[in-house]
């Protein structure tokens, strides 16, 4: 059973205690910014989102990133996932049940994966119809940040409600090609929600991802519950995020092609 | 504390040493090795055994397994103690060890059947006053199965439609490119889409359904019921 995770919980704001405990970081956990007027630009909307994540100075500085949690499916299915990124473009998925581990990476250039799994044990190119929308994931920056300097376009739809609250929905089309909407929380301006496309065998699927649970981390905040879902569909997955480590050193062959 | 038998057993110095299998780019098969020839290595992962060539392999390590740290603690638990069997459930869960997760979590609900926890991690779901198969309740909310994946009869008719329609079209693309003398390119084309198509059903188990990543990439399936005991790959 999937519970919602549209609820989530604003970090607490500890700006006046933090700043003096942390001498070396601003504000780690920054109030909700003041926001925009209430017919905010795209430009006034992605500047507060922006800074609800903590600044864009921490956001340029991040090098890396890896998360651990669990990955919940239907039928009570868990597994244990870690997933990495990191500068520029690059980002690895390692998921491990009933004893095996699976490693699904992609190194900017191209994907390959490890899939004992579904009883592939060798390395191998991940099939094009996988590797494709791993390429929307491969900013750790997230598109919104510099959008015109990467040459996507962003145009402001409207109003929308998820989870019951306000929402911001922008349509973005990315530099590569791909089109998503993302779901800025008003009152937040945290990203609550993206809608992506995709072609799933020969039919396309509306995937849904909303996110949940914004926690702190080295300055900056991260949702901590993921889940996705095609939309109108009851199955989905379930991500609970437990560790989070800003700028971990990762060597740089762990998302290549293993010769 | 449940936990702490667990504990004592990895600390042993009895404790059964398991096999992390490493295969090149960073996949692992962990468990205990059953066979070793030059053309294979057998391994019990806990729900079955999985063969793979030494030439996949990078290496090996022995060391106390998720999977022997289970065993052993199943072992000594008593089948009445609901939570220490609650506790090894949930420790399985974070592990990923699918069959011994069920394994666990069926002696909490033998013993309390309305336990949420319990049937929760066994994949039920309460509706309609009761707990039953997260199956059982998609069909009496209306939803049908469809390749694998649940939804509303409508969206199902809807991409039959749209499949009868796209193939009815492509076939009259493809009779009016032989007929313009395009064979070669059409041919290719068709089998370029079989190909696709294959790859698709190729990767229908029976159970597990498709997994849409957004957060990363994974696997286009989530793997299926855990094996029977004793089931090969």
């Amino acid at each position: 059973m999937m519970r919602s995770l549209v609820q989530h919980r604003i970090p607490v704001v500890l700006a006046g205690l933090l700043a003096g405990l942390l001498a070396g970081w601003a504000a780690a956990c920054a109030p909700a910014p003041e926001g925009p007027p209430p017919d905010p630009t795209v430009d006034e909307i992605v500047a507060a989102h922006v800074a609800a994540r903590g600044g864009a100075e921490r956001i340029h500085a991040l090098r890396s990133m890896r998360a651990t949690g669990l990955a919940y499916a239907s039928g009570g299915r868990v597994a244990p996932v870690v997933r990495e990124i990191e500068r520029p473009g690059r980002i690895r998925l390692e998921i491990t049940y009933q004893g095996l581990t699976g490693v699904y990476a992609h190194d900017g250039e191209a994907g390959w994966q490890v899939a004992p799994l579904e009883g592939r044990f060798d390395p191998e190119p991940l099939p094009a119809a996988v590797a494709a929308p791993s390429v929307d994931q491969l900013d750790i920056e997230g598109p919104l940040v510099d959008w015109r300097e990467k040459g996507h376009e962003v145009t402001l739809a409207g109003r929308a409600e998820v989870g019951g609250r306000p929402a911001w929905e922008l349509d973005l089309r990315l530099a590569g090609g791909a089109a998503r909407r993302d779901f800025i929380d008003a009152e937040s301006w945290m990203l609550v929600r993206t809608e992506t496309e995709r072609v799933v065998g020969s039919r396309r699927v509306e995937i849904e991802a909303t996110f949940g649970d914004f926690r702190e981390v080295g300055g900056l905040v991260f949702p901590h519950a993921i889940e996705t879902r095609a939309k109108g569909r009851p199955q989905g997955l379930r991500f609970v995020v437990e560790t989070i480590e800003i700028d971990p050193e990762i060597d740089d062959a762990r998302f290549r092609l293993p010769p | 504390m449940r936990t702490l038998p667990i504990l004592l057993l990895l600390l042993s110095p009895g404790a059964v040493l398991a096999d992390e299998v490493y295969l090149r780019g960073g996949g692992r098969i962990s468990g205990v090795i059953v066979e070793r020839t030059d053309d294979k290595i057998t391994v019990d992962i806990g729900a079955g055994r999985i063969s793979v060539d030494p030439s996949s392999v990078e290496r090996i390590s022995q060391g106390p397994s998720d999977l022997s740290v289970y065993r052993d603690a199943a072992a000594e638990l008593d089948p009445a103690d609901v939570e220490g069997w609650r506790a090894l459930g949930r420790q399985a869960m974070r592990k990923g060890l699918a069959s011994q997760a069920r394994e666990a979590w069926n002696h909490v609900v033998a013993a309390l059947p309305d336990d949420a926890e319990a049937n929760e991690a066994l994949g039920r779901v309460f509706h309609d006053g009761r707990w039953m198969k997260e199956e059982d309740a998609y069909r009496a909310q209306g939803y049908v199965e469809f390749e694998h994946e649940w939804m509303m009869p409508e969206e199902r008719e809807s991409i039959l439609s749209e499949r009868s329609a796209r193939e009815e079209a492509e076939r009259q693309e493809l009779d009016a490119r032989i007929a313009a003398d395009e064979e070669d390119r059409a041919l290719r084309e068709a089998e370029e889409e079989a190909s696709r198509q294959e790859f698709w059903d190729s990767r229908m188990p029976p159970s597990g359904g498709v997994a849409y990543w957004d957060w990363g990439v994974g696997p286009s399936v989530w793997p299926g019921e855990p094996l029977a005991v004793g089931a090969e790959w």
